[in-house]
């Protein structure tokens, strides 16, 4: 156990714990367990660089996806459109909070959360200013990982206008248009983002002291 | 293993070996989750109001409506996310918590791909309550037409988020756990 070369070799898989030698690969490849075949790790290209453009875009799109509205109806000359904002304020008003609550925290809250730490990160790391805050918004990113649900929510409006498209009136919002291009981003960070490096980062510069 | 606290040289998080009593956690999430299947099906999720005469349905009422107005396509992705996985999660849960403590018959590859499944596949239950809080605000029209939330929407959120818990809870390491005793008694 003294030889800290040769442990930082090894890799332990997620799957089953299987210990391995961590192999040094070229961009773009990826390491496959021996023992049960899962994924280790991938080497991406240009990792950071894309990160930081994708989550900045998504920063961006944050408020107009929140604010805008979504889908609008009318029913006999009456008109009503909701935003994701009215969704939360309408379930509080009829005393639902647990789901105002969810809807807030798996919409809003959680992504909004994971997009600003992939941004933070790439932008401390592209610039090299490491501190240890970043430890924390990494560490959160991937507490989160399963609790962000904009793509549920989005096939969530899909069939709600499906249900709807009967009525008189329907129409869709640019709330929808940046609710899509939001879901793009978060999807394309998870793409983007290359885990392994940032760790490898975060590790040189927070090395164990003994 | 010494039982003195280590932290991790990478993220400073407290190091162990498994993830602590994991196994009671899976099974306290999930039992929670069927008590809490019950009343999400019983209790209406959605009530559809038009001049002030209300309609309620539950979820599987809602999914026949579906088919009886052709809508197929919606039919059969609302029965997958409010139904089959919820259900499905609960019950191949039970089946990974029985499998740690004794040997079956499916591979443990498969086993933890099961797992894995279980797990990405959560987050999709919420389905109905988004359709259902969207819906909620888009047709307000007070006396007129209006959809409100049912009682068994909360029961339903609780057992989407209950099963998640119950997910995240379980250590699949604890199911090789159990190859590697068997090969270390040979």
């Amino acid at each position: 156990m003294n030889d800290t070369n040769s442990l930082d070799e090894l890799i332990a898989c997620l799957h089953c714990d299987t210990l391995a030698t961590s192999p040094s690969l070229a961009a773009g490849e990826t390491a496959l367990c021996p023992c049960c075949g899962n994924k280790l790790f991938s080497r991406k290209k240009d990792s950071i660089n894309r990160t930081m453009a994708i989550s900045l875009a998504g920063l961006m799109l944050l408020f107009p996806a929140i604010t805008l509205p979504i889908i609008g109806v009318g029913v006999a000359g009456k008109y009503n459109d909701a935003s994701l904002v009215d969704c939360i304020m309408l379930m509080i008003n009829d005393d639902f909070y647990i789901i105002a609550f969810s809807v807030f925290l798996f919409t809003i809250a959680i992504p909004s959360v994971k997009i600003f730490s992939a941004f933070y990160l790439s932008y401390k790391i592209k610039r090299k200013q490491i501190s240890s805050s970043l430890l924390i918004f990494y560490r959160s990113y991937h507490l989160f990982d399963s609790w962000a649900m904009i793509h549920v929510f989005f096939l969530g409006i899909i069939v709600s206008i499906y249900k709807l498209i009967s009525l008189d009136e329907l129409t869709v919002g640019s709330g929808l248009i940046s609710l899509l291009l939001l879901l793009l981003c978060s999807t394309l960070i998870s793409i983007t983002i290359d885990q392994k490096l940032i760790w490898d980062t975060l590790e040189s510069e927070f090395a164990p002291k003994s | 293993m010494s039982a003195e606290k280590q932290s991790c040289s990478r993220c400073n998080y407290i190091f162990s070996q498994r993830k602590s009593n994991s196994v009671q956690y899976t099974l306290a999430w999930t039992i929670a989750a069927i008590i809490m299947f019950i009343p999400a099906n019983i209790y209406p999720m959605m009530v559809f109001y038009t001049l002030g005469r209300p309609e309620s349905s539950t979820i599987l009422e809602g999914i026949a409506s579906f088919i009886q107005q052709g809508l197929y396509p919606i039919a059969f992705i609302i029965f997958i996310a409010s139904f089959v996985i919820p259900l499905g999660k609960i019950i191949g849960l039970l089946i990974l918590l029985y499998n740690t403590k004794s040997h079956s018959r499916i591979s443990k590859q498969k086993q933890t791909k099961m797992y894995y499944l279980i797990a990405s596949l959560g987050p999709w239950s919420m389905l109905d309550v988004f359709v259902v809080s969207v819906m909620a605000a888009a047709v307000n029209f007070g006396f007129f037409t209006s959809i409100e939330a049912g009682s068994g929407i909360t029961y339903f959120t609780l057992m989407v988020i209950f099963t998640i818990f119950a997910a995240e809870s379980f250590d699949p390491r604890l199911l090789w756990d159990i190859e590697r005793r068997n090969i270390n008694e040979r």
